[in-house]
């Protein structure tokens, strides 16, 4: 065991080295924060700052819209009449982005004009209507009626018809939350191909230098091969460790400075000027954020990070071991480098194949198919990192287990029968891969 | 110090060791022989454990060999490899500390061998850096870094320059004096000659010859003598008559020659320096034994049976 460590820190250092896995630590993770931030920047231009002009010359809105400021728009007020043309040329205004026209039949007719220098985004035009008629009402409210600004929203919310799975009433197997699973899915195949390959590499081209004879003659070829992917697997693991705090960091930076209006209700668009209208419920917030971006609500509201990362890493190293193992077999086996790479293609077929399998999870979460591939071992780190983050039903969580153990002992197997091929094949050269070799170094001791 | 037993391997169908037995003393340079493909690799490599035998058993000092004892060999391979990525240290200790030694007893024993082959600044060098002959040298040297008590060498001159492979039969030489074993499986006779104590032939997967270097030249010997002498040709060949034959001659100077003559019949040695006496001053004369390049040559294309000559 002693000597399969050095071999797997020899593979650590070789490894962490190489320019290849210092580029793939920064650029992975950076690539997927900047798909993540166009992802939560779809939908409108959040962080751009407004300065918006209401011209209000009856007072309607008492030179009032929000409790607080709203880092996205500042708003400011005109007791006067103004013209658009003056808006538009007047050098004093030069420096508001829209001019909103409140004039004194708006409480009658309804309508209320803004007018843009350059168009804002959807999202912009979304909030500037919804904080302006979320004033008017309270003023409505107000003058009309007797009830409070929380009786009459009460009243006016929509009917809420939520359809609801009958077999899953609080919608945990949530379709977006699937999609993180299948992420992490995705992740854990991406890392398994990335350093399984590396392992089949590393293995052929000690093979082809004939290196391997020298270190046989010291290590057996069981604690070579997992010395071999021991390593691999180490520095693969750091690489995610990289990954989710360059990750981490970025999403918290992006919450606290970019989108920090995403998720406090408080700093967007629920709290008008009423003080009793800032009864904030977690519901609220929790719409408040989806009305700012799904994604937004999805990355930072739903997904229970340390359960998907601790299941993530346990699937992942079982997972790892498995195939590792058999990107082993094949270096070992293979006559040739390129030998190898062409033995890949079944592999990758695999690989393709389970990643497949986490899809038609996603879409089909209830399906008994489901039920046996999160069991095979194959395919289980994908669909179970789905199914986890779908939400497993109550008396269910025991598939969980069950499919962590099964891989485990899989991927202990696995090691076996690759520890075989890989001692009976590792000094062979120049031949071709034949199956019924593969059969015979099987059955060979 | 090393004893195989029947060792016996096949490789499916194809026999690569035939029962195959021999002993290597400690303290000798003992010469593995044999044309390509006869088996000497795997014999190697199932003394060092990398494949089993399907019959028969190694023993070391008297024990039967287990991978505990494989930190007591030295290992290097016909064809070697080395990690280019790595530094001629990193590598040197990576191997070292396999073989069981420490981390510092690797660097220690390292800055000896570098010092005495004068390679000195190689230490932080890549081994992509290095050219064949320089990573040759570095290939030995982590054969030898945790000071094994026996060393096997598949073909450890080749490669090297003729400087280089002067360099490394004295490093055997000394190391044969400080009591090392070493196996020393090479094609080059010249040096099988030179420096080993006693050797094996294999062929076809068998052993067809073990001795003494002496045992197997003499076992090859066809009644040659050579005769320096200082007189007239045409005399020495008229006297020889018909009860000798010459088999060739070297030409020292206007009236002086080395003869090589081969015995006819019953003749022997006695009997050509009694009808040589008068007619040349003989100024020598030796049995010439054939050198272990013939000896290699008759045994193999001979296939005769000599097994254990002494």
């Amino acid at each position: 065991m002693f000597n399969s460590g050095l071999i797997a820190l020899r593979e650590l250092k070789e490894r962490i080295s190489t320019r290849s896995f210092i580029l793939m630590s920064i650029m992975g993770p950076l690539v997927i924060l900047l798909i993540t931030y166009m992802l939560f920047a779809y939908g409108g231009d959040g962080k751009q700052r407004w300065r918006v002009l209401i011209a209000d010359p009856a007072g309607i809105m008492e030179n009032k819209i929000m409790a607080n400021e709203d880092n996205a728009v500042a708003y400011s007020f005109a007791d006067d009449y103004l013209e658009m043309e003056e808006f538009r040329d007047g050098k004093r205004f030069q420096e508001f982005d829209a001019l909103v026209e409140i004039n004194e039949k708006v409480l009658s007719n309804k309508t209320v004009f803004v007018f843009y220098r350059d168009k804002p985004a959807v999202r912009m035009q979304t909030r500037i209507q919804f904080q302006i008629e979320r004033r008017i009402e309270e003023r409505m409210v107000d003058q009309f009626t007797d009830l409070t600004v929380p009786e009459f929203r009460k009243i006016k919310q929509p009917l809420n018809v939520a359809f609801r799975n009958a077999n899953d009433p609080m919608d945990e197997s949530s379709d977006k939350r699937g999609w993180v699973g299948f992420f992490f899915g995705t992740l854990i195949f991406t890392f398994i191909f990335l350093f399984g390959m590396t392992i089949l590499r590393s293995v052929a081209h000690e093979k082809s230098n004939r290196i391997v004879e020298v270190l046989l003659a010291s290590v057996n070829p069981r604690q070579l091969m997992l010395g071999k992917i021991m390593g691999i697997g180490v520095a693969a693991f750091i690489q995610f460790v990289i990954w989710c705090f360059v990750i981490g960091f970025g999403l918290y930076f992006m919450r606290e400075f970019l989108f920090i209006d995403a998720l406090d209700a408080s700093k967007m668009d629920m709290v008008q000027m009423t003080k009793d209208v800032q009864e904030q419920t977690s519901f609220d917030q929790l719409f408040a954020a989806r009305e700012y971006n799904e994604f937004v609500e999805l990355i930072y509201e739903r997904v229970q990070f340390s359960t998907m990362i601790t299941y993530f890493l346990l699937f992942f190293i079982a997972g790892y071991f498995f195939y590792g193992a058999l990107f082993a077999a094949i270096g070992a086996t293979s006559g040739s480098e390129n030998d190898g790479q062409q033995f890949v293609l079944p592999l990758i077929f695999l690989l393709c194949l389970a990643l497949y399998a986490g899809y038609f999870t996603l879409l089909n979460p209830d399906s008994s198919t489901v039920d046996w591939l999160q069991y095979l071992p194959f395919t289980a780190p994908v669909v179970v990192m789905v199914k986890l983050a779908q939400g497993y039903a109550p008396g269910e969580g025991y598939q969980l287990y069950l499919s962590l153990i099964i891989l485990v002992i899989s991927a202990v197997i696995m090691l076996f029968i690759a520890g075989r091929l890989y001692k009976n094949g590792i000094l062979q050269f120049g031949h071709r891969i034949r199956l019924t070799t593969l059969f015979k170094w099987l059955k060979k001791s | 110090m090393l004893e195989v037993k029947n060792i016996s391997k096949s490789f499916y169908r194809k026999i690569a060791l035939d029962d195959v037995s021999l002993h290597v003393n400690q303290g000798e340079i003992f010469g593995l022989l044999g044309p390509n493909g006869a088996g000497k690799t795997t014999l190697i490599r199932i003394i060092n454990r990398i494949i089993e035998p399907d019959s028969g058993h190694v023993r070391i000092n008297g024990d039967l060999m287990t991978q505990k004892h494989l930190a007591q060999i030295g290992y290097l391979p016909e064809e070697r490899g080395l990690y280019k990525t790595m530094t001629v240290q990193e590598h040197a200790v990576f191997l070292a500390r396999l073989r069981g030694l420490s981390k510092a007893d690797a660097n220690r024993l390292l800055d000896q061998w570098l010092e005495k082959f004068n390679i000195g600044d190689w230490r932080k060098k890549r081994i992509e850096e290095l050219s064949k002959g320089m990573a040759q040298k570095v290939q030995f040297i982590c054969t030898v870094l945790h000071e094994p008590k026996l060393l096997i060498l598949d073909e450890p001159l080749s490669g090297f320059d003729p400087i280089n492979v002067e360099l490394i039969k004295q490093e055997l030489i000394e190391m044969k004096a400080k009591g090392k074993t070493i196996i020393l499986s090479t094609h080059n006779m010249k040096s099988v000659e030179e420096i080993c104590d006693r050797a094996v032939l294999i062929h076809q997967a068998k052993k067809i010859a073990e001795g003494s270097i002496s045992e197997l030249q003499e076992a090859k010997k066809d009644g040659i003598y050579a005769v320096k002498f200082r007189g007239n040709m045409i005399a020495f060949v008229n006297a020889l008559w018909t009860g000798f034959e010459v088999v060739d001659k070297d030409i020292l100077g206007d009236d002086r020659f080395v003869v090589r003559v081969k015995m006819r019949g019953d003749n022997s040695f006695e009997d050509l320096l009694k009808v040589l006496i008068g007619q040349v001053k003989i100024e020598a004369a030796w049995e010439v034994l054939p050198s272990m390049q013939d000896v290699f040559i008759d045994l193999v294309q001979g296939k005769k049976e000599v097994t254990d000559v002494q």
